[in-house]
């Protein structure tokens, strides 16, 4: 993994999860934890990005 | 603002969650790759294309690939990113991509690119009565821009007006105004026999009857999503209303030979020549049917009510070919002629114009060119529709009586008054001429 692309991760995974966030004011219970399940998903990947280029960083 | 038909390419379950919500009040499609979004893009049918600059496919920007399908398509092509890089900004805008916005705060981003939309929609609409549907009558502009007021409601629409008014023609606008996702479907009612129509409309499966070979989807299916127009309503049969008239209501229907039923959701606009009130008044439109397709109304006057747009109709459909120069003289006769064929008479009359070999038109070529683009017009039938149909309602004696009138009223017209030339002319009699002018006086 390049650097541009961690930038280009953490930027867009970071701005989906900012909006998902701000569309959880008021919304239905059901549907806000199907909401909640995609950004919890969208966090995770985002964390295996950073891990992915730590591990390329790190590596001999 | 108008209902908009979007289609957003973006591979992020949760950015694609997003955007459906940004995009609510619009009808909002989404494709998660590239295959799937150049398989939606080629149906041309959206008014925007939101592109994820990353698709996840591993391709760098593998997004852009898709810009110039859209541009060529007519879509208004918006590249998102995660990062603004100047490399792929100026790549997008190379590739023809209309805006470019760095992902973070949708809402605002979105908002703006819609605006920026709508006024570049709002700037090119300035070319509906130039390109679209010419004309420069106010009123007959006046009745397009309120038309267009409702294109993306759910209402039913008929258009009236005689033949060659141009009907169609803002039925088709009507639809590509409507952000209606489905395809435009026309079918004229009066062209088949009732059986054919049945089949035509909600189609039939192999086998249904003598000739069906292979099943075939139906028109009713066919606009799904999109728009049925039903042209030349009136010529339908009662069965038949009633047949369609359960579809509509329903929304489903069972195709020729078969025991499932289809689902379509569809918006009908219907058009006629003829009087729907006079139709119910003799039985031959069903009330609850007229019902269920009557909405808006939108009347379209004939050409003879808008002779303004006589010389812009002219100019629109010489545009890029050969150039006519009409004498003074030539230009006063064609702006006497009654043009009973409207629109589609004057296509066809500069068809012969521009096939002949007049640079210069005169008078003399207009009244033979008239004569000749209304022969054709005809197929070689002598009498026309409206004809037909005003013998029916009042009477043969009456409708010969008018033909009558009019060619007499012409053939003057055409000799400056001589009365003489005229009873030459025409192999009249006196008593005959004098019958008619008199007819003509009084029913002005």
């Amino acid at each position: 993994m390049t650097l541009d692309t961690l930038i280009h991760d953490v930027n867009s995974k970071c701005a989906s999860l900012k909006d998902a966030a701000a569309l959880l004011r008021g919304m239905p219970t059901a549907e806000a934890k199907e909401l909640l399940a995609l950004m919890t998903r969208q966090a995770l990947s985002l964390a295996d990005s950073i891990e992915e280029y730590a591990e390329e960083l790190t590596a001999p | 603002m108008a209902k908009l038909s979007i289609l957003v390419v973006e591979d992020d379950p949760l950015a694609r969650k997003v955007m459906a919500s940004q995009l609510g009040s619009h009808a909002a499609d989404f494709a998660a790759d590239t295959a799937s979004a150049q398989a939606k893009l080629e149906t041309g049918r959206y008014d925007l294309c939101f592109i994820d600059l990353e698709l996840g496919d591993g391709a760098e920007a593998s997004g852009l690939e898709l810009i110039p399908l859209a541009v060529s398509q007519g879509t208004y092509a918006v590249v998102m990113s995660g990062h603004d890089s100047e490399k792929f900004v100026e790549r997008a805008y190379a590739l023809g991509c209309n805006d470019f916005y760095a992902k973070g705060n949708e809402e605002a981003n979105v908002g703006r690119i819609l605006d920026r939309f709508m006024g570049r929609r709002a700037k090119s609409g300035s070319d509906l009565f130039t390109e679209r549907f010419v004309t420069e009558d106010p009123a007959t502009r006046a009745t397009i821009t309120d038309a267009l007021k409702y294109a993306s409601s759910d209402l039913p629409i008929i258009i009236l007006g005689p033949s060659g008014t141009g009907k169609t023609s803002l039925a088709k606008i009507i639809h590509d105004h409507s952000g209606r996702t489905g395809e435009f479907v026309a079918i004229n009612c009066s062209a088949y026999a009732e059986d054919l129509l049945e089949a035509e409309l909600f189609g039939y499966r192999k086998g249904a009857f003598t000739g069906a070979g292979d099943s075939r989807k139906g028109k009713l299916l066919a606009a799904d999503q999109g728009t049925l127009f039903l042209d030349e309503i009136g010529s339908m049969s009662l069965k038949m209303q009633a047949k369609l008239l359960k579809a509509i209501e329903e929304r489903s229907f069972y195709p020729l030979g078969s025991d499932q039923a289809e689902g379509s959701q569809f918006r009908i606009i219907s058009a006629t020549l003829e009087d729907l009130q006079g139709l119910i008044k003799a039985g031959k439109l069903r009330f609850d049917f007229f019902q269920r397709i009557h909405g808006l109304t939108i009347q379209l006057a004939p050409l003879a009510q808008r002779k303004c747009d006589v010389f812009p109709l002219l100019s629109f459909f010489t545009r890029g070919g050969k150039r006519l120069n009409f004498t003074a003289a030539a230009k006063e006769r064609l702006s006497r002629h009654a043009w009973p064929g409207n629109v589609r008479e004057l296509k066809k009359f500069v068809d012969l114009l521009v096939a002949g070999h007049e640079g210069s038109v005169t008078p003399e070529a207009v009244a033979r060119l008239l004569a000749d683009a209304v022969a054709q017009e005809g197929g070689g039938a002598f009498a026309s529709d409206e004809q037909y149909r005003f013998a029916l309602k009042n009477g043969l004696a009456p409708a010969v009586d008018r033909v009558t009138d009019e060619i007499v009223r012409r053939c003057l017209d055409e000799n400056g008054g001589r009365k003489t030339k005229v009873l030459a002319d025409l192999k009249i009699s006196t008593r005959l001429l004098y019958a008619s002018l008199k007819r003509t006086e009084a029913g002005r």
